[in-house]
């Protein structure tokens, strides 16, 4: 058993950068995502990985053997295709034996060992169907099977899941992770979907522009990103720009502009040391936030604000709020629950209050840049618009 | 009743439709009676009458299969079959890696490397085989080139061998693999490739075993395509060959156009080329079913 060290690892394409300077120790054993959007440099990287690409600098190292050089035929390393290339001409059984085949192990070897993989994947008794003739999600486990046939170090998945719908996805991440599992080896999974890589993860890396912008487990991410980026890339969040106007332990006061000319103060706690006068972002994730009609008793480590609905998005687990305080929408998601602070259901333009605790609100040292998400230019669809429409005409 | 309905609705559909495609592949069947299975037809009764200085008596007769089974003809045989399994293979294996860099290139230099191949196309075949007379003969460009670099020091006699014969076979009829190999080479996911490499195949074994049987039908077709014309070759072997080897094509062509005629060893000898191609096509047909057989067997 090896670690994966990636050092000081780089590629580019006709001078663009796809992976810049990548430094990452991934543990032995672990689930490990590279989550990013699209052209952010994560499948380049896996592709590195599997031999694909050839660096452009930096090592690629499991254990002690340097691998950077390597054809993908030596490497200790086997891929998840992401639209799964099964030979076409095979069957099922062919498809998995294929390694086996090209490495000339015994026959009696061959059949007991494609049995028990096409065992593990539950595909037993599709061993003579030809790959036109099984559903995607059966192709799926059976390029698992044909992948860890070959007993890799480690199993790289490339977006495994995009040609999947929802329901077959959800299944299919729960029986990657059993699988994970049963055989303890090394996967490193590629995705966009931030879900996916929260699910299924022990530690995801967020990559944009060729960098990892931050790695560490799924909660941590979510719960404190290091930057705007990872803030807004994984799940949804308010990001408000403020001033710092005071600092007492952990705790920091933010002077924030609401876009008319007046403030409001947010308080925080910090995990770094902030400046008196700093510009510094708060995202506030929207399922933290409270939302009522009636105003909330005051208390010591609360927030409040005031606003106003402006609309309202029915997503069945949810509701999801846009309210308008000042110049400035927060984004607000709240469960439908009988025991809660309203009786009758909140309707729009209402004037309502926001309150969360201090230490729901996570400060990045960063400003966002103009044209870069921020609360001013929130999303406001055409369905809701459309939704807004119907209640006001009281369908 | 109702589902009743439906059925004769559903049979009315029917019917209409096929009426609509007897229509539609009328001429096309027509066209194929006319003037391809009456003419053979014509040909295998020829084949089995008596044949007369300038024309044909009709009294049945099976002297022309005797000759034909006696071996008579068996050298002609021989140079055609062997010039269609020679031009075949020299096809697949200079036609194959073209195919194959044209299918992996761009778009737009795919186009015109096409192009390039179906160029020779538009010159009139003659014109193209009398431009290798003069390349090839003792005095021609190919040998004065030799010549005054000293690579030689007495012309090469190509023009009028076999081996002058099989290069302009191959030089026509590449164009013909070439196109087909290209069609389903295009078609054939090259990161099929990249999985075979991961699984542990080198360059080598990738390509034995995934782009050459995915290629198969492209072999097959473009295979079907030399073969057949180049067993019934005529022109080229008459064009650059000579009168000692003659070709089945040839022989053929005398025993119609040299009097005495005789129409009935003309037809016995093509339509025992025509029963050469099907075995063959037939031999194929079971190789294929044989593989796909067994295969299955081995799970069961």
């Amino acid at each position: 058993m090896a670690d994966i060290r990636l050092e000081n690892l780089s590629k580019d394409f006709d001078g663009f950068l796809a992976v810049d300077d990548v430094n990452l120790t991934i543990r032995s054993g672990e689930l490990f995502s590279f989550l990013g959007p699209s052209g952010c440099g994560k499948t380049t990287l896996l592709r590195m990985i599997a031999g694909f690409e050839i660096p452009r600098g930096g090592r690629i190292m499991i254990g002690d053997q340097d691998i950077s050089e390597l054809p993908p035929y030596k490497r200790p390393v086997n891929t998840i295709f992401q639209n799964y290339s099964l030979f076409p001409h095979m069957t099922v059984y062919d498809n998995v034996a294929f390694a086996l085949r090209i490495r000339k192990s015994p026959k009696s070897q061959i059949r007991d060992q494609v049995r028990n993989m096409l065992a593990l994947v539950k595909m037993g008794d599709q061993a003579q169907k030809y790959p036109a003739q099984i559903s995607g999600g059966q192709k799926q486990r059976i390029a698992i099977a044909r992948a860890l046939i070959n007993n890799p170090k480690v199993l790289l998945l490339d977006e495994p899941l995009a040609a999947l719908d929802l329901k077959l996805r959800q299944h299919m991440l729960i029986e990657l992770m059993n699988i994970h599992d049963a055989v303890g080896i090394t996967f490193i999974y590629v995705t966009h979907d931030q879900g996916e890589a929260m699910s299924i993860s022990d530690r995801v890396a967020v990559m944009e522009n060729g960098r990892i912008v931050q790695h560490g487990p799924p909660d941590d991410i979510y719960e404190r990103p290091a930057s705007i980026f990872s803030a807004y890339f994984i799940g949804e969040t308010n990001l408000i720009t403020g001033e710092v106007m005071g600092i007492e332990d952990e705790y920091v006061q933010l002077r924030c502009p609401m876009g008319n000319g007046e403030f409001f103060e947010i308080d925080s706690t910090v995990h770094f040391a902030p400046t008196l006068g700093r510009q510094l972002t708060v995202s506030l994730r929207p399922e933290k936030i409270a939302i009522s009609r009636s105003k909330p008793r005051a208390q010591e480590d609360f927030n409040i604000l005031r606003g106003t609905i402006e609309d309202i998005l029915y997503l069945g687990t949810h509701t999801q709020y846009i309210v308008k305080v000042g110049e400035l929408r927060f984004r607000v998601f709240s469960q439908h629950k009988r025991v809660y602070f309203d009786e009758k259901a909140l309707d729009w333009e209402e004037p309502v209050w926001l309150f969360w605790h201090d230490t729901d609100s996570w400060l990045i040292d960063e400003v966002p840049e103009s044209g870069s998400p921020s609360l001013s230019h929130d999303v406001t669809n055409v369905y809701q618009r459309w939704v807004k429409r119907q209640q006001s005409n009281g369908i | 009743m109702e589902s009743l309905r439906s059925r004769n609705l559903e049979a009315a559909n029917l019917r209409r439709q096929n009426l609509a495609s007897h229509i539609l592949t009328a001429p096309a069947l027509l066209w194929l009676l006319l003037f391809f299975l009456v003419p053979y037809l014509i040909v295998l009764i020829y084949s089995f009458l008596t044949p007369d200085i300038y024309d044909i008596r009709f009294i049945f007769s099976l002297e022309a299969y005797r000759q034909v089974s006696a071996g008579t003809y068996l050298k002609p045989f021989f140079l055609s079959f062997r010039l269609a399994v020679f031009t075949t293979l020299a096809c697949l294996v200079l036609g194959f890696p073209v195919a194959y860099l044209i299918a992996r290139a761009r778009e737009r230099v795919q186009n015109t490397l096409l192009v390039m191949i179906i160029i020779p196309f538009w010159t009139n075949l003659i014109i193209r085989i009398f431009s290798w007379r003069i390349f090839l003969a003792s005095e021609g460009v190919l040998n004065d080139v030799l010549l005054r670099l000293h690579l030689i020091c007495s012309p090469l006699e190509i023009m009028r061998t076999d081996f002058a014969v099989i290069l302009v076979m191959v030089y026509v009829y590449l164009p013909y693999m070439i196109l087909p190999l290209y069609s389903v080479l295009q078609k054939l996911d090259f990161t099929l490739l990249h999985a075979a490499m991961d699984l542990g195949a080198n360059e080598v074994k990738a390509f034995f075993r995934i782009t050459l049987p995915l290629a198969m039908e492209g072999i097959f077709a473009g295979s079907l395509l030399v073969f057949i014309p180049a067993l019934g070759a005529y022109l080229i072997p008459q064009l650059v060959g000579n009168q000692q080897s003659l070709y089945v094509g040839q022989v053929i062509t005398y025993k119609i156009k040299n009097i005495p005629r005789n129409w009935p060893m003309a037809s016995a000898l093509s339509f025992t080329l025509l029963l050469l191609v099907a075995l063959l096509l037939f031999l194929m047909y079971l190789a294929w079913r044989r593989r796909v057989l067994t295969k299955r067997g081995e799970y069961e």
